[in-house]
């Protein structure tokens, strides 16, 4: 079992470092400093994702909403101030209806016992659905300067995204580690019968999940936005996936109770070095999503193998 | 829900304490009526899927204008055809509890493959036709030993198929679309029978034989107590590999079929074509059609019910002139409304 967890953590953060190298050491430009700062601002908003996603996949579930409400909120906010409600108020109008959002999702998969990737896979469509609906399927943009400043600006020569990022790595972290919440959390994805014995709610766990996970795509998509400086209805598709990818190749567990926030970012960051490579040599986008696609079925059957491998260890079989 | 079940135990356990089970002795006064709405509850959950579309159907003609029409019938009918096809597919992998999230992306690359054979290869209609359904079975294999022999979870394996299928198609494609496709192809699904186009006797072919399967065939029986309950019925020597694994492959040959009739409905091969929302719509109908998302549960009949369902109301948003877009969005409330009805009638603990 030691040795199992052991290479476990040992491969989670050796593969990438060695991955990175070697990309460093090939390819042209990808080590310059500029391009680094850039990959982490455009790993910033799969990163962010990342966090939600990955309380959300340690309950066992998974948030098929992120394509729609990284579209649907910011086009909210986008609506609001370009009506002439100051930025502030129209980026929390934004945030709330993630978190209303995500709070269904909680109340279908907690009071209704639907499963979670048809109710979020649902409220993403209905998301994506007024997103497009809201401005008759056409982009807007032109936003006020301070908003467009949250995307594009930097303090002290670090991007605002980033610092956004590392802000969220910090409150997952935080929730994770240093509260009981994360505790029962973690307990909900492992063993839910203790969680019940203890008399903790596990719908109460489920609510604070699935929402915060649609804070988390409402903040990721206004910064999205605002980097953009437009809100354009599908934005969201590209990001799902990554979202999901970065969780996996971050080590969260799709069996539930195993994963962390640090990692899951970690694994953001390594799916935005991987796009950043790929275009650098001049991959097309189709291309990338062939292979993370395919990434993703690769390392959930192998931490299914791991995993087996060491319930068979732990019940002495092996 | 849980006072009138308490009622009936209530009720009929009174008489019965020689030893009769409660159920079975007499109900009476206040009892009665609520085994009565019970009942009723039970037909209902049985027929829901028609009862959403005649329910519908009645509806649509009172309130819009120009629906009950027998050219608007033909075009619902016209509409339904392919995605009615999608829909079997569908229904036999959420039967296992499973779900492909890729039917949408097969369509597209089978759409675009299918335009390249008979466009650029100028390979005859039946060898093209063949080839898709291949392509389909190639794809679905995969998905099924993914989920199958490597225990990826269905919703993940198909995602990360969706993505590859996606991509391939767009690789295939080169970025443009392939129109004006040779006659003999085109009369795959578009030769006049009856007034109608060949794809909907197509679909209708389809359904007939699958219905047969569900209904009238061990495999159909196996696929039942393998959904209900994988464990107990591998236990009991049902082949749960074999189901499983075919379940995808037949779902995407289906998809693949539909590629290929979509292409040829408007005339052109595009890798676009499907997609998540379509996979989507075909889910929604299911649902609406009754299939349980748990497995066990599911007719072709009623998820082509389904298809209708979705279909109707997606021409009265037409019809009314609303944008398309809502239609996304109400889909979404549609298969929310049929998911909650058969949390309610339809309950499995």
């Amino acid at each position: 079992m030691n040795i199992v967890s052991a290479a476990r953590r040992g491969l989670a953060i050796l593969i990438p470092v060695a991955a990175f190298l070697a990309l460093g050491s090939r390819v042209p430009h990808f080590l310059d400093l500029s391009n680094l700062l850039n990959v982490v601002r455009q790993s910033s908003i799969t990163g962010i994702c990342a966090v939600g996603m990955t309380f959300v996949i340690v309950i066992k579930g998974i948030d098929l909403s992120l394509a729609g409400l990284l579209a649907f909120c910011p086009m909210i906010s986008g609506v609001l101030m370009l009506a002439g409600v100051d930025p502030p108020a129209s980026m929390a109008a934004g945030m709330l209806a993630g978190i209303a959002m995500g709070l269904f999702n909680g109340l279908m998969v907690s009071r209704l016992t639907v499963p979670a990737f048809i109710t979020t896979l649902v409220v993403g469509q209905i998301s994506q659905g007024l997103a497009l609906t809201i401005n008759g399927g056409s982009s807007i943009g032109a936003f006020p300067d301070s908003f467009v400043f949250i995307g594009n600006g930097a303090i002290g020569g670090i991007p605002l995204s980033d610092l956004l990022l590392l802000a969220f790595l910090a409150l997952g972290f935080f929730i994770e580690r240093l509260t009981p919440l994360g505790n029962h959390i973690y307990a909900l994805g492992g063993n839910e019968t203790v969680l019940r014995q203890e008399g903790l709610s596990a719908a109460r766990l489920q609510f604070f999940v699935f929402g915060f996970s649609g804070f988390c795509a409402a903040v990721s998509g206004l910064l999205l936005s605002a980097q953009l400086d437009t809100v354009q209805p599908t934005q969201g598709d590209a990001y799902q996936l990554d979202a999901i990818a970065a969780c996996i190749i971050g080590g969260v567990d799709l069996a539930g109770g195993r994963g962390s926030v640090p990692m899951a970012v970690i694994g953001a960051l390594i799916i935005g070095c991987l796009r950043n490579v790929l275009d650098l040599l001049g991959i097309h986008p189709f291309m990338q999503n062939v292979f993370i696609g395919s990434i993703i079925i690769v390392i959930v059957y192998l931490s299914g193998v791991i995993r087996r491998h060491g319930e068979l260890a732990t019940r002495g079989t092996l | 829900m849980s006072a009138p079940v308490t009622e009936v135990v209530r009720a009929g356990a009174a008489p019965g304490e020689g030893g009769a089970p409660p159920t079975r002795a007499p109900a009476a006064g206040k009892g009665r009526v609520w085994i009565a709405a019970g009942g009723l509850l039970k037909l209902v959950g049985r027929n829901v899927a028609l009862l959403i579309f005649l329910t519908l159907v009645i509806l649509a003609s009172l309130f819009v204008e120009n629906f009950a029409a027998l050219d608007n019938a033909e075009v619902i009918l016209k509409q339904s055809a392919i995605p009615a096809i999608a829909v079997i597919g569908m229904t036999l992998v959420l039967m296992t509890g499973g779900i492909d999230l890729s039917l949408g992306y097969v369509v597209g690359l089978a759409s675009i493959v299918s335009g390249i054979m008979a466009n650029t290869w100028l390979w005859p209609a039946p060898a093209v036709l063949a080839a898709i359904l291949v392509l389909g079975l190639a794809v679905g294999l995969c998905n099924g030993l993914i989920t199958q022999f490597m225990r990826v979870p269905a919703f993940i394996a198909t995602l990360g198929a969706g993505y590859v299928l996606y991509g391939l198609a767009q690789i295939v494609s080169q970025g443009s679309i392939i129109n004006r496709l040779p006659k003999g192809f085109l009369a795959i699904g578009r030769t006049p029978m009856f007034g109608l186009p060949s794809a909907v006797f197509l679909a209708l072919a389809v359904a007939v034989v699958f219905h047969v399967l569900i209904s009238r065939t061990i495999f159909g029986r196996q696929l039942k107590a393998f959904g209900f309950g994988a464990r107990a019925a591998v236990l009991s020597g049902v082949p749960g590999a074999r189901i499983n694994v075919s379940v995808y492959a037949l779902c995407s040959t289906l998809a693949a079929l539909c590629g290929l009739l979509f292409t040829v409905r408007v005339n052109a091969a595009q890798p676009n074509m499907g997609g998540g929302v379509f996979t989507f719509e075909v889910v929604t109908a299911a649902i609406v059609g009754g299939t349980s998302l748990f497995g066990g549960v599911g007719s072709v009949g009623n998820s082509i019910l389904g298809v209708l369902s979705i279909k109707i109301i997606e021409n009265c948003i037409n019809l009314l002139g609303v944008s398309y877009h809502l239609y996304l969005a109400v889909q979404g409330a549609i298969i929310l409304l049929a998911i909650i009805l058969g949390n309610l009638t339809n309950r499995r603990a």
